[in-house]
């Protein structure tokens, strides 16, 4: 594509293919204003999609089998380990890889931190892809996925942690895709919709906040269930949803920084100049608050184990894989970050959030697989499991780029003045120490 | 001079001999061997070999705990039973129910506020509690198609003999 | 018409404290359960267990199980092991399964029979988000197929690790336990089928509270005989069905850490935390948001008062 950007290809960043005059289709919106045959031209070009055509060319096949043969041709059905890889990834590493939606929304609409507007968009996109995807994972993962409605309509089991996360996730999907649809107005020229949200906006953010507090806690929760079978540095009576919850704000952020890294590098093309130059002083921002909850993740977590009295534990096998966990995921990431924000280093901090989110993936993957049932035998996934992991992670990467190459997630759609009621929010200024006059001052609201 | 008494001193005894066991309740010896059939189902009955059983052991307590008037075996049993009275019937299931956990049964109990003995087993069980213990230690059949042969119920059930499994799926366990 | 964000806020402030009375009615506060008054139970005597494997079968045949892979009066089974050790456990094809475990110094094996424990407060039913689970007031804990998504956090939550479930089909999944025969018999005061099976009278059926008598007594007319434990009497809020034995619980496989609070309780700190948050986090954000706004609320009403 940045090769028909460079031949000097109009791109589709307006509703306009010609100033003021003939409109982009919603076809050639689709077709990233080119014919079909440069389409396919250029995505056969890519080596990336050779490799995601030989990932489905495996993946799809496996995850047809596993609804027309069950579940028992795809894991090993085990009664022991009921939660495999779909569920240890797919859900418990995905939903908090996913939690930059609320973190950014939170920064942007209640702190007032207009400063992160360029890329509070694409967090908002990662939250509700990530958390979609969260429940795709699920669907193949359920024993009767169909009967998904069930707690919200047909029987409610209210004393349930799991029913708080279904109501949750749910609703919590429904804001987010309301918070990812001004995007969406603007990109398919119905501006009232922009405008409807645009005013529940702080409304919606501040049920973000409190949807994702409770289900990223409520997903620690449901290892309260197992006392005995998770590992007890992985396991706190008191505290599990509170590890949870307070990981997953690193984990959000650093997962905007990896995307934007990731876009940056590969699609700089659909990025605008303002995104591009402001990408590094954000990624330093972002490190910022993604320190300071690792710094806090790692305090209560030496809180957990000193409130159960667990020191013994770090002198086992048990405890050197803890330590290698933290110190990965947790006590390198705080030096690097430290030590980028510091001297301006943006290269390093990217390279740290890559370290950090490894580090919550392994994190959550231990508390659900690994270190479960700790006391019985080691559970290793069957291959096909990790195949249709890594199958539906590459429809999640094929929808994420599907959307961030057409709508204006990355870049300011360049609205014509005559549809515009007011004019393009998304190039924000950085704050002002003086009052500034009002008609040059809009607020993003 | 033979007495008229003396004549008859031998008839008189032996009647009198005969009158000992009547006194006693006994009507009849010991029977040879038993059918034990009231529960056959998935076993067929046990003929059980009971004059076996009356030589190995040293007291009819040892078998039937109480009630044949010998004293009891059980140092439990004995802190109250101490005078083991003979009763008229000594077959296991005149006390054993052979349901010992129908809904009456249970009912019964629970309203017998004076009942001591609450834990009685029925009948199958009292059988194998009280003939396999003793047969382990003293090295008697301890299979279960050593007393009782399996009917075709039983096989059915079991799932062996004619009724095995004809290479099903392995179970799938963990 | 033109929403003010006040407004808006208001509203959503009062959707939100109206959504936390709903979605989390949760059933918090009560205090421990100790069984419906007329709950049955059973008591398993490890005592007089001799691995003859008859509960198997007749559970098999009660439950209408599949076939299985070995005749129920094959004793080989107890030398199966899998994944490096472990012993048999319940499937989808057997509610009920006989371990042996062999004791030291040449005494003779003990046999232990797995099956549900029915709980008083069984983990299974509180973790169950579509209420598949329902302890009845027989005392059998009995499910529900018909509403159940397999989510499979009943699976998780079993300190037993019971539950099982039907992997192998892909239509219909269901969890498959024991349930106390409860459809067939238990409804009709009638015992379970492996507790008519039994020869030796390991398995007692009756009240559960005078089955805790019973045990006792048991206990005390032989000491040497039994330790002096009744294995689920106390153990996670107390179970249906209960054991009793001659060797430490631990050497026969059982699990004594699981401690004597139902997995409940584990959960209830978190669960009270839930109606925190959605009252407390309303106000708490959207303060930090009028805070935030302070200086461009003045410069915003002015430009509201502008454009009308």
């Amino acid at each position: 594509m940045k090769t028909y950007v460079q031949h000097g290809k109009t791109m589709v960043d307006s509703p306009y293919k010609v100033e003021g005059k003939e409109k982009w289709t919603l076809k050639e919106k689709l077709l990233l204003g080119l014919t079909p045959r440069q389409y396919l031209a250029q995505a056969v070009r890519n080596p990336f999609n050779w490799i995601l055509a030989l990932i489905f060319a495996v993946g799809l096949p496996l995850i047809a089998g596993r609804f027309i043969f069950g579940l028992s041709f795809v894991t090993h059905s085990s009664n022991d380990y009921p939660w495999g890889l779909f569920l240890a990834f797919g859900l418990f590493a995905m939903v908090p890889l996913s939690a930059s939606g609320f973190m950014l929304g939170t920064t942007v609409e209640i702190f007032g931190r207009h400063d992160f507007a360029p890329i509070e968009r694409l967090a908002l996109l990662n939250g509700l892809l990530g958390y979609f995807f969260a429940v795709i994972y699920l669907m193949v993962d359920l024993g009767q996925p169909w009967r998904l409605p069930y707690p919200m309509v047909v029987s409610f089991g209210t004393a349930a942690v799991l029913f708080l996360v279904a109501w949750h996730v749910a609703t919590y999907l429904t804001v987010q895709i309301a918070e990812v649809s001004t995007s969406f107005w603007e990109w398919i020229g119905w501006p009232l919709g922009k405008q409807f949200i645009k005013k529940i906006a702080v409304g919606l953010t501040v049920s973000g906040i409190i949807l994702s507090t409770l289900h990223q806690g409520a997903l620690g929760a449901l290892f309260t269930y197992a006392p005995g079978k998770v590992h007890p540095l992985w396991y706190s009576a008191s505290f599990q949803w509170i590890h949870f919850f307070c990981s997953a704000i690193p984990a959000g952020l650093c997962m905007v920084i990896a995307v934007s890294t990731i876009v940056k590098k590969t699609m700089a093309w659909r990025c605008d100049d303002e995104f591009l130059d402001r990408l590094d002083s954000l990624t330093l921002g972002l490190a910022k608050g993604a320190s300071l909850g690792l710094i806090t993740y790692l305090a209560i977590k030496l809180i957990g184990i000193a409130h159960e009295n667990e020191w013994a534990y770090l002198a086992t096998g048990w405890g050197q894989w803890f330590m290698l966990e933290i110190f990965i995921g947790v006590v390198v990431p705080i030096a690097l970050f430290a030590y980028g924000i510091r001297n301006n280093r943006p290269g390093l901090v990217r390279f740290t959030a890559f370290l950090t989110i490894f580090g919550i993936v392994l994190n959550r993957i231990n508390t659900a697989l690994i270190a479960f049932n700790w006391k019985l035998y080691q559970e290793i996934p069957h291959w096909k499991e990790v195949v249709i992991c890594l199958t539906i992670f590459a429809i999640y990467v094929v929808t994420y780029r599907f959307i961030l190459y057409r709508l204006p997630i990355l870049y300011s759609w360049k609205e014509a003045p005559a549809l515009a009621e007011e004019p393009v929010t998304e190039e924000l200024r950085c704050p002002r120490s003086e009052p500034v006059p009002v008609e040059m001052y809009r607020s993003v609201d | 001079m033979y007495t008229t008494w003396k004549k008859y001193l031998g008839g008189i005894m032996l009647v009198a001999f005969c009158l000992v066991p009547a006194a006693q309740g006994w009507t009849q010896d010991p029977p040879r061997t038993i059918e034990l059939d009231s529960l056959s189902h998935l076993y067929e009955g046990v003929t059980f070999d009971h004059v076996l059983h009356v030589d190995l052991g040293e007291s009819c307590a040892v078998c039937h705990h109480h009630g044949t008037g010998a004293p009891v075996q059980d140092e439990n049993c004995a802190r109250c039973h101490s005078n083991a009275e003979k009763t008229k019937v000594v077959t296991c299931k005149e006390c054993h129910p052979v349901d010992p956990f129908s809904a009456e049964y249970l009912r019964e109990r629970e309203l017998d506020a004076k009942l001591y003995h609450r834990d009685k087993p029925g009948l199958k069980a009292a059988y194998h509690q009280n003939c396999m213990g003793c047969h382990e230690e003293m090295g008697g059949p301890t299979g279960c198609q050593d007393c009782h042969g399996r009917t075709e119920a039983g096989d059915a059930m079991f799932r062996a003999g004619a009724y095995a499994p004809q290479g099903g799926a392995a179970p799938s366990q963990h | 018409m033109k929403i003010s964000r006040r407004r808006f806020l208001a509203a959503s402030l009062a959707c939100g404290a109206a959504t936390s009375l709903t979605v989390t009615k949760n059933a918090l506060g009560a205090g421990t359960f100790e069984g419906y008054p007329e709950g049955m139970g059973v008591l398993v005597d490890l005592t007089r267990c001799v691995g003859c494997r008859s509960c198997e079968a007749a559970c098999n045949k009660e439950q209408n199980l599949p076939e299985p892979a070995q005749p129920f009066d094959d004793t080989s089974v107890f030398d199966q092991t899998f994944h490096g050790g472990q012993k048999r456990r319940p499937d989808e094809n057997a509610y009920t399964v006989v371990n042996r475990y062999d004791q030291p110094d040449g005494k003779s094996p003990v046999f232990r029979k797995i099956q549900c424990n029915h709980c008083n407060e069984p983990a299974c039913l509180t973790s169950c988000f579509v209420n598949a689970y329902t302890k009845t007031k027989e005392g059998a804990v009995v499910y529900n197929p018909k509403v159940c998504v397999g989510c499979r956090n009943c699976m998780i939550a079993c300190p037993f690790q019971i539950p099982a479930y039907s992997y192998s089909s892909a239509f219909d999944p269901v969890v498959k336990k024991c349930i106390f025969c409860y459809d067939t018999r238990l409804k009709y005061g009638k015992p379970p089928a492996c507790v008519e099976s039994c020869p030796q009278g390991v398995m007692t059926f009756g009240n559960r509270k005078e089955l805790i008598k019973i045990g006792n007594d048991r206990i005390k007319a032989r000491p040497d005989r039994y330790v002096d434990h009744i294995y689920g009497e106390n153990e996670l809020g107390g179970t249906g069905w209960m054991y009793l034995a001659g060797v430490d619980f631990e050497q026969v496989g059982f699990d004594t850490t699981v401690g004597k609070e139902p997995i409940i309780s584990n959960v209830k700190e978190f669960l009270g935390t839930v109606p925190m948050v959605l009252a407390i986090w309303p106000a708490l954000f959207t303060g930090f948001h009028l805070l935030a706004k302070k200086k461009e609320h003045h410069s915003h009403a002015e430009q509201e008062d502008a454009d009308q």
